[in-house]
């Protein structure tokens, strides 16, 4: 299974992504998913999230869940794109993209690493309040 | 022996500080570790229940057994998306 991990205080550039896709004559689908930074939390109106992370960790993290997902499912290829420092409101925090034969792997696999990145990669958010 | 512990997100500021070194017996537990971190570091001590704890890059329970130099990181539950 091919893999591609960045962590990056760089806009995410989905074009540039889209333009580095490449699947083999057997895929049939590709689930791409993007995490964006809503302007509220609670009640309260932001203006964005401050994200801080554990590179070393983060990055061995999430290569496991790279490990398990080649076990799990017959995934050729998975990209993952993480913003670091401070995003704006309305910009994309996370970026996922799963090639596969068939949608249910794709969907699955997609689902299952962005649930369990919520729930191991040492990645937290703290809310920056919009001044009024 | 001696070993390093990084706090991270707002650990840090509970803790006053992003990494403290700190001396042990040999063969101490990470639960040991812990033990003395929440006396030294007593706004640390009502996240016992939500702390997360790694050595070096993994994941490690409380009973793990600690040697010289290990890289000890406590933090809150994690929040990534």
């Amino acid at each position: 299974m091919k893999r591609q991990l960045t962590l990056t205080t760089e806009l995410i550039n989905e074009p540039a992504l889209l333009a580095q896709r490449s699947l083999s004559n057997e895929m049939g689908a590709v689930v791409c998913f993007l995490g964006v930074v809503r302007g509220t939390q609670g009640n309260a109106n932001i203006r964005a999230l401050e994200y801080e992370v554990f590179q070393r960790m983060a990055e061995h993290q999430i290569n496991l869940l790279f490990d398990e997902i080649a076990k799990r499912w017959p995934i050729e290829s998975v990209r993952l794109v993480h913003r670091v420092g401070l995003v704006s409101i309305n910009e994309p925090s996370l970026w996922v993209e799963v090639v596969a034969p068939h949608r249910g792997e794709a969907f699955a696999a997609c689902q299952w690493l962005i649930d369990e990145l919520k729930r191991v990669v040492p990645i937290w958010k703290k809310s920056v309040k919009s001044e009024q | 022996m001696r070993v390093t512990v990084c706090f991270y997100s707002y650990f840090k500021d509970l803790a006053g500080c992003a990494q403290a070194a700190e001396t042990l017996p040999d063969g101490s537990t990470l639960d040991a570790l812990l033990h003395k971190l929440m006396l030294r570091f007593p706004k640390l001590a009502g996240m016992r229940n939500s702390t997360l704890m790694a050595v070096g890059v993994d994941y490690q329970k409380p009973t793990c057994v600690l040697k010289e130099g290990d890289e000890v990181s406590l933090f809150p539950p994690v929040q990534g998306g």
